[in-house]
């Protein structure tokens, strides 16, 4: 059964005008100016391509985007809101009440995009072979077991791992069909999705390393044993996980390359050396470069809206301003 | 139709897509891997193209077989002797054209060649496209398919999408870019508004449409108060109509609408680009466009409120649809006439907002609406422009029957474009002739189109022959030439550049109407007729500011136009006339510009390493034209450029173009609603006509940023 979640059990009325740590109000401010939703992507738009794909990819496809719902339901609901009463300071905890939003709006994200592509049967039957798929259940529980542990630093380490790692497998196949220019407006909005999960990855990382500096070289020790071995746990059942996945259409190769390096971004997110060399980390160039959170993307009129746009600063304007 | 054979193989090793993605990470010693993007072009050929291009044994063969199975149009091959073909066909050989990137490649078999039915084998080379649209667009004239061949080719003049696609295939959209419609306030005007709709993003052109004249929502409706819903319903049903209209699955239609700025609902229109705008009003693929008087700035200026006027009203009281009246010059009678309804905003706000949802979506484009009547040669109102907004032309009403058939058809607006290699244009061994090559390459569009499903276009295509000449890869050319964009040395090149270019592309229509023996319809109304138009250029000397321009155009042989020449000419054209009631317009340039190996129209680049992302294409990588790793330094990208000198190099072009230019503004993500007001507001006081997307950059959150990219570094 699980455990009541742990309440913070006093709060003071946060006060936004004394700042103890610039990076809160740094990364607040960028998580409120990505801020989006799944409607504004006219993701119909990619009706067509779909029809394209055989029906082994459309399922390949429908996969990944359940399995993406899994872990945005879990990072949502539970994962983010389960760091609150960890939270050194006050901005700390808006942060992640906004992350713990914006992971909820991710989920939702995919049934957007179900309901445009698919029919309810197709998309039942990839949600049953999602609680059916003992690997991905087995990420979950993992991931969802040291949620509840009592360790502020080990829920940050599951945390950012889900953050920077665990997301990937999935998030692979979109950038994979963008650059075959299939699906590309769905590719868009997973890049809305990316762009939010690299800060919250960088975000959560930061303040595991801020934690670790208040603690002992002994516990140190002790949590990067943890970091590492909880990391080879879910790296040898991602790897089960991806051979599922794409065996099928014959990536699973590329999709490992493309997980040995976020798992390094996710283990530099929590300050650590990177465990895979080079030679295994040769992400296929057309899947990196569209991975770039960047919104520099060049798009006509016909193509979407991209993942540009943010939600501005607005100031007035002053008479100096209109002196002609 | 599942995966098409066309695609390439899931999985394969180190492809050209992936080849191409190298332009974008830094190789070993930090330079930007040019060779990789050239080897992905020639993987292209290898792995694709020559496997899948069908093989005929002679041009005879070739030309019969495509004839015989209603590939190519026969009437135009007919025109021509099969030697003549033949020889041109050779010439078109002899100059050894190369793509000079992927992306040009990819982009112009993707979406250009002609394809066997199936859509699995291509049927034609780029030499053999040039060649179809030389003969289709000199309609017989041997003289000029040849011109047009060379011009072509060599990557001087590029006919636009519709134009350069469509030219000699049995099977084809129309060959025009670009549609503009009045909507008037009645229903009959809307329902055929969106029929035309239909009509026009099924053959494959980009549709603008003006909403100023619609009534407010809460006006009247048979004098019943309260009644009307406003526009946001019509934008949605517009919004709708062209998301089921595309070409044959080519691509979406795709719209714009204009609304004046004074018009009732000019918040509810913004608001439906909002973040979280209700999905009942969002409005997802619809461009929008606003109106901008100048009163409203005056207004703004003095912090006051600006009166919104209800077109219902003001058309009762003037007789005229609310679009054909200066609101700048009623502003005053109106705000002060009891029998219009009107309400009001603070002028400020009404900017910020304009500018916030700029931040949020990059909307909508804005048309200073008294900068363009003032530059108008023409007779008549301009009252809103394009989906690129690059388009100004003066359009009348069209009225029904109750039977729904026309009473009195008006002008709506038509344009077919093709833009010029500023580059390749100063290399050309006759600058003159390359003009007035694409003149008549623009112009055999005019003649050539007929959309009787939309007899406003029609009627108004006969009777003004509209063109629009367009310019790209000028950021291309002054980086080679080691000028820095929006120096004064860029600006003075663009000022003298676009004064050349508007004195032969107005001798090349004045020589058109002396061959045809007649003017435009309503010439004798023009500024061109009384000779006002001129008076710019015979008052005063136009000649370089500074010395690196003068030998710029010395050096290159392109003799700048002296005051007895437009005195010349300016007797010519009150003589005889000009055959084209628009000769220019600066197009965006986004496709072409990659087959032609061009920065985009008159833009500085989004980046050296450009981001290209399109439905057909997926996602692929541009290099700057004549970027190396040895003169980065004049490749300054927009941001770094900045507006203020975007907006002089627009504005030193704007004098000599008697339309639009496409102008957007780019920012960094650092930049607050003020600083897009600042930059409107000098846009505007420039002389700026139209005002196009508002493009922003947000870097990665430091410690977030995919290592080695050439395209996040600044």
């Amino acid at each position: 059964m699980i455990d009541k979640l742990k309440l913070v059990s006093h709060v003071d009325a946060i006060n936004w005008n004394k700042i103890e740590d610039e990076k809160d109000v740094e990364v607040w401010n960028r998580l409120v100016n990505n801020f989006w939703l799944p409607e504004k992507i006219p993701l119909s738009n990619d009706v067509q391509s779909w029809n394209t794909l055989t029906p082994v990819e459309q399922q390949l496809t429908m996969r990944v985007f359940t399995g993406l719902t899994l872990l945005d339901t879990i990072q949502g609901t539970v994962g983010a809101v389960s760091l609150i009463p960890d939270a050194i300071t006050p901005h700390e905890e808006a942060v992640y009440t906004n992350i713990a939003f914006m992971e909820s709006v991710h989920a939702k994200s995919y049934s957007s995009i179900f309901s445009t592509l698919a029919s309810t049967k197709e998309i039942d039957e990839a949600f049953r072979w999602s609680t059916e798929n003992v690997n991905l259940q087995k990420k979950a529980s993992i991931v969802m077991e040291y949620y509840q542990g009592d360790d502020p630093l080990k829920r940050k380490v599951a945390s950012t791992l889900l953050e920077s790692f665990l997301f990937y497998s999935g998030f692979y196949l979109p950038m994979y069909w963008s650059s075959r220019a299939k699906l590309t407006n769905t590719a868009d909005l997973i890049r809305l999705i990316i762009r939010d999960e690299a800060v919250h990855g960088y975000y959560i990382g930061y303040k595991f390393q801020k934690g670790l500096e208040r603690v002992s070289q002994e516990r140190r020790d002790e949590i990067k044993d943890y970091t590492f071995n909880l990391m080879f746990e879910l790296y040898e059942n991602e790897i089960q996980y991806t051979q599922d996945l794409y065996d099928e259409v014959g990536l699973t190769e590329d999709v490992k390359k493309f997980l040995h390096y976020n798992a390094n971004k996710a283990l530099m997110n929590l300050g650590y050396e990177p465990m895979f060399p080079k030679s295994v980390t040769d992400v296929n160039p057309a899947i990196l470069s569209a991975l770039s959170p960047n919104a520099d993307e060049n798009h006509d009129f016909f193509s979407g809206s991209g993942s540009s746009y943010v939600i501005g600063k607005a100031v007035n304007t002053e008479d100096s301003d209109w002196d002609f | 139709m599942k995966s098409t054979p066309l695609s390439s193989p899931v999985g394969a090793e180190m492809d050209y897509h992936s080849l191409n993605a190298m332009l974008n990470l830094y190789g070993p010693n930090g330079e930007i891997q040019f060779d990789k993007d050239r080897e992905a072009a020639r993987e292209y050929f290898l792995q694709h193209v020559n496997q899948n291009t069908v093989f005929f044994h002679s041009l005879r063969e070739r030309l019969d077989y495509l004839v015989e199975k209603e590939y190519y149009e026969q009437a135009v091959l007919d025109m021509y002797s099969f030697e003549f073909i033949t020889k041109l066909n050779d010439l078109a050989y002899e100059k050894k054209f190369r793509f000079q990137t992927f992306l040009g490649a990819f982009k112009y078999y993707t979406s250009y060649t002609l394809k066997t039915f199936d859509g699995k084998r291509y049927l034609e080379r780029f030499e053999d496209r040039v060649v179809m649209t030389a003969l289709g667009l000199a309609q017989g004239d041997e003289k000029l398919a040849v011109s047009l061949v060379e011009e072509i080719i060599a990557g001087r003049f590029q006919p636009a999408t519709p134009t350069f696609l469509n030219s000699g295939k049995a099977q084809r959209g129309e060959l025009v870019s670009c549609f503009l419609l009045r909507i008037e306030d009645n229903m009959e005007s809307i329902s055929r508004a969106i029929n035309s709709s239909l009509q026009l993003s099924k053959r494959g052109g980009g549709v603008a449409l003006l909403l100023t004249n619609i009534r407010e929502s809460g006006a009247p409706i048979k004098q019943i108060e309260n009644q009307s819903s406003g526009i946001i319903p019509v934008m949605k049903l517009l919004e709708d109509s062209f998301s089921y209209a595309n070409q044959l699955g080519a691509r979406q239609g795709a719209g714009a609408v204009y609304l004046h700025a004074h018009h009732p609902d000019i918040m509810r229109f913004l608001d439906t680009k909002r973040e979280n705008a209700d999905e009942k009003i969002r409005i997802k693929t619809l461009s929008l466009g606003v109106v901008v008087p100048d009163i409203t700035f005056e207004l703004a200026k003095k912090d006051e409120d600006m009166y919104l006027f209800s077109p219902y009203d003001v058309e009762r009281v003037y007789g005229v649809p609310f679009a054909d009246i200066s609101v700048s010059e009623k502003y005053h009678e109106m705000v002060d006439d009891p029998r219009i309804k009107k309400s009001k905003m603070k002028a400020r706000d009404f900017f910020q907002t304009l500018a916030e949802i700029q931040f949020e979506s990059g909307y909508p484009y804005i048309m200073f609406e008294d900068t363009v009547n003032a530059a108008n040669p023409i007779k008549g109102r301009i009252n809103m422009s394009n989906l690129c907004s690059e388009i100004l032309q003066v359009a009348t009403p069209t009225t029904y029957n109750e039977d729904l058939s026309y009473d009195k058809i008006g002008k709506d607006i038509s344009c077919n474009l093709g833009s010029m290699n500023i580059a390749l244009s100063m290399d050309s061994p006759d600058f003159g002739h390359t003009v007035e090559t694409a003149i008549r390459g623009l112009n055999s569009v005019s003649e050539q189109s007929h959309i009787s499903s939309v007899r406003s276009i029609e009627d108004g295509n006969d009777k003004s022959h509209a063109i629009g000449l367009g310019q790209m890869n000028l950021h291309g050319y002054l980086a080679r030439e080691r000028i820095y964009y929006g120096s004064e040395e860029g600006i003075d090149f663009t000022n003298i550049y676009f004064y050349t270019v508007v004195f032969h592309a107005l001798r090349a229509s004045n020589k058109l109407a002396i061959e045809r023996g007649r003017a435009f319809d309503g010439f004798e109304d023009s500024t061109y007729a009384s000779g006002a138009f001129f008076d710019k250029y015979t008052d005063q000397a136009w000649t370089p500011a500074t010395p690196r321009v003068s030998e710029l155009f010395e050096t290159s042989g392109v003799a700048i136009p002296t005051q007895a020449d437009w005195a010349e000419l300016k007797a010519s054209v009150m003589e005889h006339g000009i055959y084209n009631q628009n000769l220019q317009a600066v197009p965006p340039t986004g496709s072409i510009s990659y087959i032609n190996n061009s920065t985009s129209s008159i833009h500085p680049i989004a980046s050296k390493i450009e981001i290209r992302k399109e439905g057909k294409l997926g996602r692929v990588y541009y290099p700057a034209p004549f970027l190396t790793n040895d003169n980065l330094d004049y490749y300054q990208d927009a941001y770094e450029i900045g507006a203020e000198k975007i907006i002089d190099t627009y504005a030193a072009a704007t004098q000599h173009v008697d339309q639009g230019l496409s102008l957007t503004l780019f920012f960094k993500d650092t930049a607050t609603t003020r600083d897009i007001n600042k930059a409107q507001i000098y846009a505007w006081r420039k002389g700026i006509k139209t005002i196009y997307y508002i493009r922003l950059r947000q870097l990665a959150l430091e410690g977030t940023e995919v290592d080695n990219c050439v395209s996040c570094m600044l």
